[in-house]
C-alpha cells in the first residue's frame, strides 16, 4: 500500500510534470497516423501519469479522484468504443472496422470517414489500456487487497 | 556534420557500458538506480543523435520525450519501493 508523504520536491515536481504528461499522450493518441504512436502507446503514457500521481500522493487521494469503479467501467468503455465502432460499419454493408463504410453516417467522403474511424479506434484502445495499466499496477500495489476489505476483517 | 554525429553517438555508448558496471557490480541500490537513471539520460541522446543521422528529428524528439518521461517516473517508482522497504 503506497501512502502519501510530505516530500516538497516530488510532490511539486510531479504535480507540474502530470498535466503536461497527459496533453503528450493526447498528442501521441491524435498524432498516431504520422509520427510514432497511437492508442496503445498513448495510453500507455495516459497511465504513467496516473501511476506517478499514485506513486507521490498515496492511495487514498489518487483513489478519491478516480476511483476503482470508474476505472473498471472505463476498461470496458474503451473496449465497448472499439468493438461498437467495428460493429456499427458492418451495418452499413462492410466488413468489420471497415472505416469508408461509415461515410453515409458522418457525411463526408470515404477517406475523410476512415481517418475518423480509425481515431475512434485509437481513443478506445487508448482509454482501454489506460484503465488496464492504471488497475495493474493499483492491483500490485495493494497486494489486492483494499482498505475496505481490512475494515471488514 | 553527420560523421560528427556519429563519433558522438560511438562515445556516448561506449559511457552507456561503462556506467554499466556500476549497474551490476555497484556497491549498494542507490548507486544502481543513479547509475540506471544516467543511461536513461544517454539513451535519450543517442536516440536524438540517430535521429538527426536518419533525417528524422521530429519522430525521434517524440520517442525520446517519452523516454525521459517514462525513466523519471521508473526513477520515482524505484525511490519509492525502497522507502516503503524500510
Amino acid at each position: 500500500m503506497i501512502f502519501r508523504r510530505e516530500d516538497i520536491i516530488v510532490s511539486t515536481i510531479s504535480r507540474i510534470l502530470v498535466p503536461f504528461i497527459q496533453i503528450y499522450a493526447l498528442y501521441v493518441i491524435m498524432h498516431g497516423h504520422y509520427s510514432p504512436g497511437g492508442g496503445f502507446q498513448g495510453g500507455v503514457i495516459l497511465g504513467a501519469s496516473m501511476v506517478l500521481l499514485l506513486l507521490t500522493r498515496g492511495y487514498d487521494e489518487a483513489t478519491g479522484r478516480v476511483s476503482e469503479n470508474t476505472i473498471t467501467l472505463l476498461t470496458s468503455a474503451g473496449v465497448l468504443i472499439y468493438a461498437g465502432i467495428g460493429l456499427l460499419c458492418l451495418f452499413f454493408h462492410g466488413n468489420y472496422l471497415d472505416y469508408g463504410k461509415l461515410a453515409a453516417l458522418l457525411h463526408v467522403n470515404p477517406a475523410h470517414a476512415r481517418s475518423l474511424g480509425i481515431l475512434g479506434i485509437e481513443t478506445g484502445v487508448g482509454i482501454a489500456v489506460m484503465a488496464v495499466m492504471y488497475s495493474i499496477f493499483l492491483d500490485i500495489s495493494t497486494g489486492g487487497v483494499l482498505p475496505e476489505d481490512e475494515e471488514e476483517q | 556534420m553527420n560523421g560528427f554525429f556519429m563519433v558522438v553517438g560511438l562515445i556516448l555508448c561506449f559511457l552507456v557500458l561503462l556506467v554499466l558496471y556500476r549497474v551490476i557490480f555497484g556497491p549498494g541500490v542507490f548507486n544502481r538506480i543513479a547509475a540506471i537513471s544516467a543511461i536513461g539520460t544517454k539513451t535519450l541522446i543517442i536516440l536524438l543523435i540517430m535521429g538527426f543521422l536518419y533525417n528524422r528529428v521530429e519522430m525521434f524528439v517524440d520517442i525520446s520525450m517519452v523516454y525521459a518521461l517514462l525513466n523519471f517516473i521508473g526513477c520515482i517508482a524505484a525511490a519509492k519501493y525502497l522507502e516503503m522497504e524500510k
